[in-house]
């Protein structure tokens, strides 16, 4: 057994020997992953795992290292990305990856991305022609 | 400041750059001579090919610490990088049937699930996937 193998069987011990924990968390991930558009919150996520909010959120952090609510925004951010990047304008992409107004969407994605959602969709598709062109030119 | 390259010493380029596209999937983005017979080689995944690139630096030739380090690292089987995917054990099943050596079969850690193989670079490489 290499040195790597040993520590991995450490750390297991130390960090996720709780097994009915871990089930819980994973499964909270995975229901925001399937239901990032619509209205997800701590009560929600609570009652479907039959568990207090509170001891959910502390969980949660626990082994993912942020809170629902930030893992509910980072995975919605990224499906507002992907959406962008197919050419729905900025509202469409707000409200089909579950954000409630553009403009709050807007200041969020800035503050994540670095750029207005507009100027991240025209980059995306200038990278896209540019790509385009050097594949098509022939000098 | 951004972050564009990331790089892995490799003990063959040309072993490397075969191994990073036809075993791996990852698509050839830079190469280009610096003289002597090194070379500014990057790979990117093929889903993302404006994404961070992956330079595969012949850094052990010439500098003997980087390959005493590089040694090191992979006798202890400890994972020189990782690298995402969705699904470590489709991942796992498709590399082994390609030949490719784990040292770590997929294995569940909590929240994500790894497995470590062998780049023939001189590298134990990490897939993982988040649970």
């Amino acid at each position: 057994m290499t040195f790597y193998q040993t520590e991995i069987n450490r750390i297991r011990e130390i960090c996720y020997s709780n097994d009915k924990q871990v089930q819980t968390v994973i499964a909270t991930r995975r229901f925001i992953d399937n239901n990032f558009d619509k209205e997800v919150n701590l009560d929600l996520l609570s009652h479907i795992r039959y568990t207090s909010k509170f001891h959910l959120l502390r969980l949660f952090k626990k082994y993912y290292g942020i809170t629902p609510k930030q893992y509910l925004t980072f995975r919605r951010i990224e499906a507002s990305k992907h959406y962008l990047k197919k050419g729905m304008s900025v509202s469409e992409a707000c409200y089909c990856a579950g954000f409630e107004t553009p403009s709050s969407f807007s200041t969020l994605f800035k503050n994540r991305i670095g750029l207005p959602p507009v100027e991240y969709q025209k980059e995306q598709f200038l990278q896209s022609e540019l790509k385009t062109d050097s594949g098509t030119c022939t000098h | 400041m951004k972050v564009r390259v990331i790089s892995i010493p490799v003990l063959d380029q040309d072993k490397a750059l075969a191994f990073y596209t036809d075993k791996l999937g990852f698509v050839k983005k830079h190469d280009i001579p610096l003289g002597e017979g090194g070379r500014w080689l990057t790979v990117v995944a093929k889903e993302e090919q404006e994404g961070t690139e992956v330079l595969l630096e012949p850094s052990p030739h010439g500098f003997e610490p980087a390959k005493t380090y590089q040694k090191a690292l992979f006798d202890a089987g400890i994972p020189y990088t990782q690298f995402n995917v969705d699904d470590v054990r489709e991942e796992y099943e498709r590399l082994v049937n390609l030949g490719v050596t784990f040292s770590v079969k997929p294995t569940a850690m909590g929240t994500v699930k790894i497995a470590v193989f062998d780049d023939t670079c001189g590298n134990n490489i990490q897939i993982v996937e988040l649970l």
